[in-house]
Parts: C-alpha cells; sequence; structure tokens
C-alpha cells in the first residue's frame, strides 16, 4: 500500500512539473491564461508561445522522460549492473554517431530525419555489443565492458566527424548537449507510438527482469526464457533511448540515478522500480528544464547541463549516503 | 627546463655575435613597428607570404593590392565582393581553416586573420596557436582591430566592446599599408569608405530607426543565436539607420536566447546570416526564410506579418572593407525609398 501511495504522490508531482513547465519561462504566464490558450486559440503572442513552445516542450519532456527513466531501469535490471544506463551499453553513442551521419553525409536536418537514423544507430550499436559481449557466454559484466569500448569507438568516431566539418555540424553540437528546444508538434506525435509500444514492453517484463536478478541458472529452473527476456529488453531499450536521443539529444544521468533512487524508496522489485522510473523521470526532467529557462534569462540553459549540474552531486550524495541498493 | 633555456641562450649568444651586425644593419633600415590589438608587430620591409584566413581577411588582402602576395587564403564565408573575384580565382584557398602545423609549411611570413579565434589558447578546434607562439617563430600576425581580445590566446568572448568600430577599420587599413608598403592603396580604399558611408548617413538622417535582429539559422528551432551588442553588425545597422534590437547583450558576438525572448522583442527586421561557404549567396538563406514563415510561433513578428525576413550573409557582418558595401545593402532594405 505504502508503495502505491508513493506513485501517487508521484505523478502528483509530475503533474506539478507539467503545468510548471507550461507557465514559467522568459516571462510567467498564469494558469488561467494558460488554460485559455489551450482552450480557446485567440492567436495572440501568449497562445502561439503556449500552443508552439511550451506545449510540445512540455509533452517532449514528458515522452523523453519516460523514455529514459524505463530503459535505465530495465538496463540495470537485465545487466545486473548498477551502472548501466542506455550510455553504457553504447546504445547514446550508436545514436549520435548516425545523427552525425545524417547530418554530415545525407545532410538531413530535420528531427524528422533524425528519429530514424538514432534508433538505427541505437539498434545497430546494441546488436553490435551484445555480439561482442556474447562471445563465450554472456555475463553482464562481459556486456558492459563490450559496452564501454564500443562506446568509446563509436564517441571517437562522432568527434572525429565534427571536428572535421565545423560549419554543417554546428547543429549536432546543440543537439549532443540534450535540449527539449528543439521539439515541435510534429516530433511530438511522431514519438509518441514509438515511447508507447517501449513502455508496454518495459512494463511487461518486470516479473521476469525479477526472476533474471535470482542469476541465470535459477531464473531458467523458474522457467524463464532467458534469451527471449534479454532480447525484449535489448528492444524496448532501443526503441526507449532511440527516440528519446532523436528528441532530445542525449541527455545524461536521468537513466542512471532515477532508478537508483526508486529503488532505494522501493526495494528491488523491478514491477516497482519500472513505474516509479517512468514517473519520477518525466518530472525530474520537466524541473530541470525549467530551472534552465528561468536561471539565465534571456539565454535558455540546454537540459542536458541542467540535469548534469543537478545529478551529478545528486548521484554521489545517494551512493556515500549508504551502499547502493545492489541488485 | 633550466638546462634547455642556457644551451637556447649559448646558441642565441653564439648566432648574435656570428651575425649580429648585418642583421642589425638591416632592421635599422626598414624595420616598421605597428601596435594590433595591444601587440607590437614589427616587419623588416613588406611581408611577402601572406596567409590570409577567413573572408574579412580575403578581402582585405585583395583591396589593398597584395594578392600576389597570398600564399594562402582559408575560409570563406561567401562569395567574395565582385571587384576581388578574379584574384581569388587564383589565390590558394583551403575549404576549412589549416591545422597549425599545415599553416607553417605553407611558410607564412604573415597571417592576417578575420576573427580572433585562430589566435585562441582554447575554444577554437583549428587554432594556429597564440600571437605570441607564432612571433616566436617568426611568424607576424594581425587581428582584426574591431575585435580586439583583451588578452593574447583570448577568443571571442573576450572582445574589447571600445574596439568595435568602423574607425578601427581604417586604423587597420592605415596599419597594414604601412607595414605592407601599400599606404597609397589604403588612403584611397579608406576615402572611398568613408565617402559611401556619409552619403548614405545623408540620406537616412530624419528616416526612422527600425530594430533589426540578425540570426544564425542552423539552430533555429533550438533557441536562437543573435548577434550582440560586440558584434560589427551592430555599427553596420546603425550606419545604415537602424538599430540592433540585441546590442544591450554584450557578453560575447553571438549570443543565444530563448524563442520567447526573441518573441518579446518583436524586431522589425529580421535578417538570416547565412554561412560559410565559398560559394555562399544571399539567396543561398532562403530555405531558412521560408522556415522562419511558416513557424506559427512566429506568425506574429512585425518582421514575419510585413515579409520583413531577409535572406543575408554572415560576411556582412564582419569587420572589414565590407563595411561600405554593407552599410548600403543594409539601408537599401530599411530604406527603400531612401537608398537606391
Amino acid at each position: 500500500m505504502k508503495k502505491a501511495g508513493g506513485l501517487a504522490l508521484c505523478v502528483a508531482v509530475l503533474g506539478v512539473a507539467v503545468v510548471l513547465s507550461l507557465c514559467a519561462g522568459n516571462r510567467w504566464i498564469g494558469i488561467g491564461e494558460v488554460y485559455r490558450a489551450l482552450t480557446e486559440f485567440g492567436g495572440s503572442d501568449t497562445d502561439r508561445v503556449i500552443r508552439y513552445l511550451r506545449l510540445p516542450r512540455t509533452l517532449a519532456g514528458v515522452l523523453v522522460g519516460i523514455a529514459l527513466g524505463l530503459s535505465g531501469g530495465v538496463m540495470q535490471g537485465v545487466t545486473r549492473n548498477p551502472l548501466a544506463d542506455p550510455g553504457i551499453l553504447g546504445v547514446n553513442a550508436g545514436a549520435a554517431v548516425a545523427v552525425v551521419a545524417a547530418i554530415g553525409l545525407f545532410g538531413v536536418h530535420s528531427l524528422n530525419g533524425y528519429v530514424w537514423f538514432a534508433m538505427g544507430g541505437a539498434l545497430v550499436a546494441t546488436v553490435v555489443v551484445y555480439l561482442v559481449g556474447a562471445v563465450g557466454g554472456t555475463t553482464p559484466v562481459k556486456l558492459a565492458l563490450a559496452g564501454a569500448a564500443i562506446s568509446a569507438l563509436l564517441g571517437s568516431i562522432t568527434s572525429a566527424v565534427t571536428l572535421l566539418d565545423l560549419s554543417t555540424l554546428n547543429e549536432y553540437r546543440f543537439w549532443v548537449v540534450g535540449s527539449l528546444s528543439l521539439a515541435d508538434q510534429g516530433i511530438v506525435a511522431q514519438a509518441v507510438p514509438f515511447v508507447a509500444v517501449g513502455t508496454f514492453l518495459a512494463l511487461m517484463l518486470g516479473r521476469s527482469l525479477n526472476q533474471l536478478a535470482l542469476g541465470e541458472d535459477l531464473a531458467r529452473a523458474l522457467g524463464t526464457r532467458v534469451m527471449l527476456v534479454r532480447s525484449l529488453a535489448g528492444l524496448a531499450v532501443v526503441v526507449l533511448a532511440g527516440t528519446a536521443t532523436a528528441i532530445a539529444g542525449p541527455i545524461g544521468f536521468l537513466g542512471l540515478a532515477v532508478p537508483h533512487v526508486a529503488r532505494t524508496i522501493v526495494g528491488p522489485d523491478q514491477r516497482w522500480i519500472l513505474p516509479w522510473s517512468m514517473v519520477l523521470s518525466p518530472a525530474v526532467l520537466l524541473l530541470a528544464d525549467v530551472v534552465g529557462r528561468v536561471a539565465a534569462r534571456p539565454a535558455e540553459l540546454q537540459v542536458g547541463i541542467v540535469t548534469a549540474l543537478v545529478g551529478a552531486p545528486l548521484f554521489i550524495a545517494l551512493v556515500r549516503r549508504r551502499r547502493m541498493a545492489s541488485l | 627546463m633550466a638546462v634547455v633555456r642556457v644551451v637556447a641562450a649559448v646558441l642565441s649568444l653564439s648566432l648574435l655575435a656570428g651575425c649580429g651586425p648585418a642583421a642589425e644593419a638591416g632592421s635599422r633600415a626598414d624595420a616598421i613597428t605597428v601596435k594590433n590589438c595591444g601587440i607590437d608587430v614589427t616587419v623588416n620591409g613588406p611581408p611577402k607570404r601572406v596567409f590570409a584566413a577567413y573572408q574579412p581577411a580575403i578581402e582585405m588582402a585583395h583591396a589593398l593590392g597584395i594578392s600576389d602576395r597570398l600564399v594562402g587564403t582559408a575560409y570563406l564565408d561567401a562569395r567574395v565582393l565582385p571587384e576581388y573575384a578574379a584574384a581569388q580565382a587564383k589565390a590558394k584557398y583551403f575549404k576549412n581553416l589549416p591545422s597549425r602545423e599545415e599553416l607553417l609549411s605553407q611558410n607564412p611570413d604573415f597571417v592576417l586573420s578575420g576573427f580572433n579565434d585562430v589566435f585562441s589558447a582554447g575554444g577554437s578546434d583549428s587554432s594556429f596557436g597564440s600571437r605570441k607562439s607564432l612571433a616566436d617563430l617568426g611568424v607576424r600576425t594581425w587581428i582584426f582591430s574591431p575585435l580586439c581580445p583583451t588578452a593574447d590566446g583570448k577568443g571571442d568572448e573576450a572582445i574589447d566592446p571600445a574596439t568595435v568600430s568602423m574607425d578601427n577599420v581604417y586604423a587597420d587599413l592605415r596599419d597594414l599599408g604601412r607595414l605592407f608598403g601599400v599606404e597609397d592603396r589604403a588612403e584611397s580604399v579608406i576615402a572611398d569608405q568613408q565617402r559611401r558611408i556619409a552619403a548614405v548617413g545623408n540620406a537616412v538622417k530624419n528616416a526612422p530607426r527600425p530594430t533589426v535582429a540578425i540570426i544564425r539559422p542552423a539552430l533555429e528551432g533550438g533557441g536562437l543565436t543573435v548577434s550582440g551588442g560586440p558584434d560589427f553588425g551592430t555599427v553596420l545597422i546603425r550606419q545604415a539607420g537602424g538599430v540592433n534590437a540585441f546590442a544591450d547583450l554584450t557578453s560575447k558576438r553571438n549570443v543565444k536566447i530563448s524563442v520567447e525572448e526573441f518573441i518579446k522583442r518583436d524586431p522589425d527586421y529580421v535578417l538570416i546570416s547565412g554561412c560559410c561557404d565559398a560559394a555562399m549567396t544571399a539567396a543561398s538563406s532562403q530555405p531558412d526564410v521560408d522556415k522562419l514563415l511558416a513557424n506559427p510561433a512566429y506568425a506574429n513578428l512585425k518582421a514575419v506579418r510585413n515579409r520583413h525576413v531577409i535572406p543575408w550573409l554572415f560576411a556582412n557582418h564582419s569587420a572589414g572593407v565590407r563595411g561600405a558595401y554593407t552599410t548600403e545593402n543594409l539601408a537599401h532594405i530599411l530604406h527603400p525609398d531612401l537608398v537606391k
């Protein structure tokens, strides 16, 4: 009961974050005005700012948050590695290389174009990491090592390409920090089905991930089809992290830290960790974005910078306060 | 370190002893020293192997008539002005800025740069090294003085706002004219610039002053990058009878702002600062103009309703001999009935 009540509280926090994200910005717009702008569009500046800038941005924040929180949770569950997040299995690096290629080689300059490249890159990287890590039997550690190695390789390719072509890749350099302000209505609408499929897959995996946590042999003895669970988990992560990366660029820390916070509160049960991560992560992301919008006016801090600034100390505090909840 | 220093000292002493008198005689006869952004630039006779980096430097070299001394030109932001096209076609051209090593392999004795980031110690991916480090190798350097950084090795974040003026372009022309031994040519370029800018100033004297925003298109959607106060565009807009809508933002030349801030300021004109390709023309930015006009978030802007979103060139608002051309071009955009 306590866990369900806590989850309800998280949903409430997310609700507050959504409202704040609509009201706060370059100038404060009251709730009444926001409501009016959304229900009876009149074409004034306020209406346009709400409908074409803040609403898509807020929805993007919710989608990206859900995707990052869930993919981090699933990844930590399936690799049984407390440091796993979409960064560690090469998912982000794969998506980033693909986006660089899209901009630099194929002249793709719209986010609608990025989505597919990001997803494809994430998929290829994940498969390669898995194949490399699977040589002579898969273990969580080998998988993580393979991920780190492939990430490093892909990262240096990305740097090399961006350094060689400064003007074309200015766009990429902005994107790579991570920002919600690139999102518009079209992107959000396109992303919804991907995030929905990924979310469904991830939430379905809770029980199987619990069994996997007992160790591969015991999980098998309990009737878990380890290969299938791993494949589905991989698919969920690729879809979720790929979509999130395409919308907002690689935003760090969220996928890593939020599932840890959830685990600290609700214990090791994946059936609770995943829903908590899914609600807590967008709340944190939106609040970070609001801070970024308000803190440095008239400029904006990109949300990737804020999550790193806020997330790093938070994560260190978490690690120091108690032994990291083990998996 | 100490050992190296001693060896270096001994070596240089012996060199001085060997050929000191001859060298001294030579330098006494022809040495010219001019201060540029706080650094003494000394040449023993006019430089013969000049490397020009960026549009303003390349156009400046052609304007001064030293095209035949160029050992290399790099990184054009747009097509050069028509009067320099023939000369530029003959010059060796690097699409990207060369590395320090490649630059030095051209064996230049003088590097002329339109922007200071090539001499910044950090922040630029293709730094030639600080001016002092190049001087140590015998390569003289020049930064366009309207963008003087507060110290050697600093980039755009350290522009001294007091230097941003057309007078500093004239000072550069005069000083470079002396260094290159082409004083007369420099004076005639200055006179031409002054005459044309004064003519525009007279024409727009009593006209209302619209606000103008210069924006970089590539980042549109993810916040905007506008030209702030220290950008030379501020000076050019003023000369053409307008006001930079973001002149009060003085932290950097290119300032990132939120889209909401842009909508709030609602500038009368929006110039799309297209960049960076040797074949670029203003028309190349038309797709970015169309994108901005079609974005419903911008539909209420005065500039959008009046179709005052103009495809334009980054090259136009660089400090240099384009000053007169850009002033005329801008005045025609802002005050078409007064300036043809």
